[in-house]
């Protein structure tokens, strides 16, 4: 057998062998199976994302609820204080202590130099609303456009030059 | 020929195809079922209606008179599963909350029958709430199944006031419905309230972000004080107590801004148990004198006579009236409070003896047109406009007017036949006491929202005399009380003021057994820090307001200058020249 012979051979196996039914569906099976695999995991991450959000967006409202429990645990902390210290409810207790209210003739007013009272209540926050709220990345929020358009912007010259 | 593994695969391939389908048909019917569409409402979003949190009141400083508390609405879940047990949690409403058996089975029995949920009970206090929910707990394992696992609670807020009723006549009180009356809680209802926001928020979790921002009412800071609001409340029940008087009434101000710093009036109401309202205030009872209720004041009018005469040079503190006893004007005889005649007097001696029949003669010498001119410009005939809901006008009748005749100009003198609040005195007598400028009287010093306080600034409503008579007029009435050794003077601090002892009008003419005695006073004369005013409705011990209102005037200034740290004039006086 020479060296043609065994050439057309090895080429008409290798030729039956692709041209196997049997290999023709195994093929079309894994690419089917490649796609499913495929959808199959855009499908999980998409449920994953999803989910991790909804539970976010529940944590959220259990949080809100909890806020306004907060308040409302507070409104009824604040009114029990100001029952306990009522003006009859102190003027009972100092009498009880033994105080007595006092006549103008027993004050002895002392001068103070620069002493300038300002008793008048105040009930401003010390931090308002703006610096108190969450921060949120805003990688969180944006799309990969506004994150190529925020970062080109940030490499741009100053001034637009 | 096909290989085994074929099968195999083919088979795996078919087994997740059918997982496949088997969750979208899930994913379609669940979307389909009505247990969802219950929950999800419209669709994709719910209308849910926000009630912010009703804003607190304080006083000056910082005391809370109007806050909140949680209460809790009681309800039945008809829906729940295993069924709800009607007999289980109408006796344990019975127990814990005291429901009428009855009433309750009947609401839950009773109910539509598309109805999911049935309320019980609302404004439940946390304790007997509390009560319950330990008795539901209790109950979840129960082997009959005789729990309480149906009842829910929904907490929310409600008006609570910790002083009860002190300052109940400025405050006012919020009914169920959350609407504010009478009072603070009435004019700046809408203010207290905020606004209550129906939205569509959207049902699905994760945008829970986009829930909004419902503000709270904005927080009031009243200008009372509140100790100073106790001790004048104390002050005026004793008052009633020892005088026999029907009602009172004590305002106190500063007379340099408008600031109301105390204000009393007989009833009051304690705000937590505001029903009784019909019972302590029945008929056209008013529910603060101050502003409510017009009355003929008598001689206190007469500081607001002499100022206009003093303004229009008229007269001049050392003009001389000779008093006869009498005087005929329109055709009418006047007489003075006791029927004497006192001789030659000057204007001093005219207000210090608060003689009827020298006034008239002041006003009937001024004329109708500058009289007239001058009380309407000290406001008399409107409401002076303080922050409070329910003020009346008074009435200050004029020529022209049907029921006006001739004699009125002499009887307006000295403060018969013109109706006027204690307020609306205090807010002319104030141009007096400031150098001649009138002040807006007010009962709010600042707002609170945000977190920001704003205060708000007084203003002066009007200048109706010049700054010389009004120290000259304060000079005469300082002079006038020394004078008299008044009962309302208060060692160490120099006061300028005036009673006022008013016959009451009744059907066809006055009434000749009771009176109304008031006085009207403000000091130290030369930096004037505070001005009270005092009305007590038909004392029975005596007739003379210089006996029974000018003492509590002093009660009332002797706290005052303690609450307030008003040094005595001396001291005062050290204290500004440096020395």
């Amino acid at each position: 057998m020479d060296k043609v012979e065994i050439m057309e051979q090895v080429t008409n196996i290798v030729t039956k062998a692709k041209q196997a039914p049997w290999r023709v569906q195994r093929q079309w099976i894994g690419l089917f199976l490649l796609g499913f695999v495929a959808i199959a995991m855009v499908a999980g991450i998409y449920l994953n994302v999803t989910a991790r959000t909804a539970v976010s967006g529940r944590e959220i409202q259990f949080l809100q609820a909890g806020i306004s429990a907060n308040l409302r645990t507070n409104s009824d902390l604040e009114t029990q204080l100001a029952s306990l210290t009522s003006a009859e409810a102190m003027q009972r207790r100092a009498l009880a202590l033994g105080f007595e209210p006092v006549d103008p003739e027993d004050i002895t007013y002392v001068v103070v130099p620069g002493y300038v009272p300002d008793r008048t209540v105040d009930l401003s926050s010390p931090q308002t609303e703006e610096t108190v709220r969450p921060i949120l990345l805003p990688e969180y929020s944006e799309s990969l456009f506004d994150w190529f358009t925020r970062k080109l912007a940030a490499d741009l010259p100053a001034g637009g030059q | 020929m096909i290989k085994a593994s074929f099968w195999r695969y083919l088979t795996v391939a078919a087994v997740l195809l059918l997982i496949g389908l088997g969750n979208l048909v899930q994913i379609v019917r669940i979307q389909a079922s009505p247990e969802v569409a219950g929950v999800i409402g419209q669709g994709d979003y719910i209308w849910k209606t926000f009630y912010p949190a009703r804003g607190e009141i304080y006083d000056r400083y910082g005391h809370l008179l109007a806050g909140n508390k949680t209460v809790y609405e009681v309800g039945v879940d008809l829906t729940a599963q295993p069924k709800p047990d009607f007999p289980t949690i109408t006796l344990a409403a019975q127990i814990t909350l005291g429901l009428d058996p009855g009433e309750t089975l009947s609401l839950m029995m009773n109910a539509v029958p598309t109805a999911q949920y049935v309320v019980l009970a609302d404004y439940v206090p946390a304790d007997k709430a509390q009560a319950l929910m330990d008795l539901q707990e209790l109950s979840a394992d129960d082997p009959n199944g005789l729990t309480l696992d149906a009842v829910g609670f929904k907490a929310h807020l409600m008006r609570s006031y910790p002083e009860d009723d002190l300052a109940a006549t400025v405050l006012g009180f919020v009914t169920r419905d959350n609407h504010g009356y009478l009072g603070v809680e009435e004019k700046y209802d809408s203010v207290l309230a905020g606004m209550p926001v129906s939205l569509l928020i959207p049902a699905d979790p994760r945008r829970a972000l986009e829930y909004p921002h419902i503000p709270a009412g904005q927080t009031l800071v009243l200008t009372l004080d509140r100790e100073l609001q106790s001790a004048v409340e104390g002050i005026l029940d004793e008052a009633l107590d020892d005088t026999g008087a029907s009602s009172g009434t004590i305002v106190v101000m500063d007379p340099r801004n408008g600031e109301i710093l105390a204000m009393a009036s007989t009833p009051r109401l304690n705000l937590n148990n505001y029903t009784q309202i019909n019972e302590l205030f029945p008929g056209a009872t008013p529910y603060n004198r101050a502003i409510s209720q017009a009355y003929e004041p008598g001689s206190v009018v007469k500081i607001l006579t002499m100022a206009a005469a003093l303004d229009t040079n008229t007269i001049r503190p050392d003009t001389t009236f000779f008093d006869t006893g009498v005087i005929v004007y329109g055709g009418w005889p006047i007489y003075n409070w006791d029927r004497g005649a006192w001789g030659t007097q000057d204007m001093t001696g005219c207000l210090a003896h608060s003689l009827n029949v020298c006034l008239a003669w002041v006003s009937t010498t001024m004329g109708n047109d500058p009289f007239y001119m001058y009380m309407q410009r000290f406001g008399l005939g409107h409401p002076t406009g303080i922050d409070l809901a329910g003020e009346v006008p008074g009435r200050l009748k004029l020529p022209g007017d049907d029921d006006w005749y001739a004699v009125d100009l002499a009887t307006n003198a000295f403060g018969q036949g013109v109706a006027i609040t204690p307020l609306q005195l205090m807010m002319a007598a104030s141009s007096i006491a400031n150098q001649g400028q009138m002040v807006y009287p007010h009962v709010l010093l600042a707002q609170v929202q945000d977190g920001r306080q704003r205060f708000l600034s007084p203003q002066i409503v009007g200048t109706p005399i010049s700054a010389d008579t009004a120290r000259t007029l304060s000079e005469m009435l300082a002079i006038g009380l020394e004078a008299e050794s008044s009962e309302a003077l208060v060692e160490g601090y120099r006061i300028a003021g005036k009673t006022g002892t008013a016959q009451i009008p009744e059907i066809g003419g006055y009434d000749e057994r009771d009176i109304n005695a008031s006085f009207i006073g403000w000091g130290p004369v030369d930096d004037p820090q505070f001005m009270v005013y005092v009305w007590l409705e038909k004392p029975q011990t005596n007739r003379a307001a210089s006996v029974v209102a000018a003492p509590i005037f002093r009660q009332v200034v002797e706290k005052t200058i303690v609450l307030l740290g008003i040094p005595p004039d001396a001291i005062r006086l050290q204290i500004a020249t440096g020395q």
